[in-house]
């Protein structure tokens, strides 16, 4: 192997960010990632483990972990913790009885310190169903503005039926992402 | 100036290659040494081509005058040597002020550096010899030094193409330590601030009201979570009955999420499309509800028979009731017993225009490929069974005019 493609590869890896989607059963984990992949999103089974995608996105490579939301493996979800650049927390905006287990489950996935230094973004998703919270109003119910100073968060609103607002959530993310781990140019 | 145009070009690169930014670095330097040793070649061959003169006078030592002009001769060159480093000095500063960023220098970026975090730690020391009662105020301080500790941040970020791994190392600990030390000023100013959205005291007194005027404790519980941050508007759906038959027919407009919960020997329709359904701790009921476009999630329900058609169902926490489902992908359940799984059976007039139109009508077999998250083995879930032919209700007919659901 030639010093050109070692660096060649150390180059790519470099450009590599690690992105862990949770969230709630029900919440649209799956069919974000299908859908930002440009998949069919019309059969999706409750994910029983985890899914990894490794998406081209602008000039990094995204790999997506995708991990099952059933409450029986939501204890797994720490063994995906480590190296995780970019944490995506995703709410069913239209889920109204179950805002509060949603906002415990986040409460202590934000306490764990191997996540300390990931950017977080929360996805307000199926904002295309009517009667669905704003994304407004579940920064509100989550008590997003009480979180740590040192955290780099936003709040999107989206709907993985439409496609509407995932770009934007992502391009978020991955800059954020891109200026906090020196790949920035 | 070449090199520092390389240098530009190279920024990808210095990253993953600490040991090459150094080695351009060194070459930066060095060219700079020799060009100053060309000037003092320069120099010595001036003085040496200025040597023979002077070993003529040297040879002719006697002289007062000779010597005296030997003398103001070399006082020039050195005059000249002085002002040609001054000059070139001079060049060199204005080159890189001229070039894109006054920071493009180790020496510089560390200045700034020190400035800001200088800065910041009068602040936080401002922020902590001054205390104010006025919570807002000190928020809003804190916010700020947290934002400059952020430009700092970014600031590295920008610069680290060019500095050394070292220094890069050092600004990053010095930045962790600044975000360290506002974490503890934070804690040290507004104290338990962390749990304050937990306001228990609050929630229990708003929560013991409703238990005064209903009977049942369950109905307390499910109130909690609308009670906690704001007044949540409540969703379409039927709730808090006992032995009724509850109707709903959507048409034309579509209708979005609807909550079916706390019933107890209730017989619910739905006819028409819905786009999300929540079911929530139900007793003796029966359910029959026309395609749902897009989930349906149960919780806590018991002794029930329900017949829908979804794209994706997750039952939790179900005992002794029967499905028939048409699902287009595999229906889960996690901690229930005793359920039991049929092929969909619903009729009403018009389901054929309502299946198709959210895109289930095709019968997949899936009601059948039952995922139980309690089961994760290969053998057969003892949680879960097909409910045999004998025993399955072959149609559920609900006439459109008086709406009535018969089961044949």
């Amino acid at each position: 192997m030639g010093l050109l493609s070692i660096i060649r590869k150390i180059k790519k890896k470099e450009k590599e960010m690690r992105i862990l989607m949770v969230g709630l059963d029900n919440s649209g984990k799956t069919t974000i990632v299908l859908k930002i992949n440009g998949e069919d999103t019309s059969v999706i089974s409750p994910t029983l483990g985890f899914n990894i995608k490794t998406i081209t996105y602008q000039k990094y490579t995204l790999n997506i972990w995708d991990v099952g939301g059933q409450k029986t493996i939501r204890s797994y979800w720490r063994n995906y913790f480590e190296q995780t650049d970019g944490l995506v927390w995703v709410v069913d905006s239209s889920d109204l009885r179950r805002l509060d287990d949603c906002r415990m489950e986040l409460d202590n996935l934000l306490k764990e310190e191997r996540l300390s230094g990931a950017s977080l973004l929360i996805l307000a998703n199926k904002q295309d169903i009517k009667g669905a919270l704003t994304p407004e109003e579940i920064a509100k119910v989550l008590n997003l503005e009480a979180m740590d100073k040192t955290r780099h968060w936003k709040i999107v609103g989206c709907s993985a039926y439409t496609g509407e607002g995932l770009l934007e959530g992502f391009d978020w993310l991955v800059q954020d992402i891109a200026s906090r781990i020196y790949v920035l140019d | 100036m070449p090199i520092l145009t390389s240098l530009g070009h190279s920024r990808s690169h210095q990253k993953i290659q600490p040991g090459l930014s150094q080695a351009k670095r060194e070459s930066v330097t060095e060219c700079a040494t020799h060009s100053r040793r060309t000037m003092e070649d320069e120099e010595e061959s001036l003085s040496s081509s200025s040597n023979p003169n002077h070993l003529h006078s040297d040879s002719k030592t006697l002289d007062p005058a000779l010597q005296k002009k030997h003398a103001s001769m070399l006082e020039r060159l050195a005059n000249r040597h002085q002002t040609r480093l001054d000059n070139s000095l001079t060049r060199r500063s204005a080159d890189s002020d001229s070039s894109s960023s006054p920071l493009e220098s180790t020496s510089s970026f560390l200045s700034h550096f020190a400035d800001s975090k200088r800065s910041i730690e009068e602040q936080l020391a401002r922020c902590r010899l001054t205390p104010t009662s006025d919570s807002a105020e000190v928020k809003t301080r804190l916010d700020c030094i947290s934002s400059s500790i952020s430009d700092l941040e970014k600031l590295v970020a920008e610069k680290s193409y060019f500095l050394p791994s070292y220094e890069v190392r050092s600004s990053l600990k010095t930045i962790s330590d600044l975000k360290q030390s506002l974490e503890i000023l934070n804690a040290e100013l507004i104290p338990r601030k962390k749990f304050s959205f937990r306001n228990k005291a609050a929630k229990k007194e708003q929560v013991i009201e409703p238990k005064k005027d209903t009977v049942k404790e369950k109905e307390v519980e499910i109130r909690k979570p609308e009670k906690t941050a704001f007044a949540i508007p409540e969703s379409p759906g039927f709730r808090h009955k006992t032995g009724e038959v509850l109707l709903s027919q959507f048409k034309g407009s579509e209708i979005g999420e609807f909550t079916i919960s706390d019933l107890d020997s209730c017989e619910v329709r739905l006819l028409g499309c819905v786009r999300a359904l929540f079911i929530h701790r139900l007793r003796k009921c029966r359910i029959y509800v026309g395609p749902v476009m897009g989930s349906i999630l149960i919780d806590g329900v018991e002794e029930c028979v329900f017949v829908m058609a979804s794209h994706q169902i997750r039952i939790h926490n179900a005992k002794a009731s029967d499905f028939y489902l048409r699902v287009r992908s595999r229906p889960i359940i996690e901690d229930s017993s005793s359920v039991r799984f049929a092929p969909y059976c619903l009729s009403y007039e018009g389901i054929e225009r309502d299946l198709k139109e959210a895109s289930l009508d095709e019968e997949t077999g899936n009601w059948a490929n039952v995922d139980d998250f309690r089961w994760l083995r290969a053998v057969q879930s003892p949680n879960w069974s097909v409910l045999p032919e004998a025993e399955r209700v072959r149609i559920v007919k609900i006439s459109n005019s008086d709406c009535r659901a018969e089961e044949c």
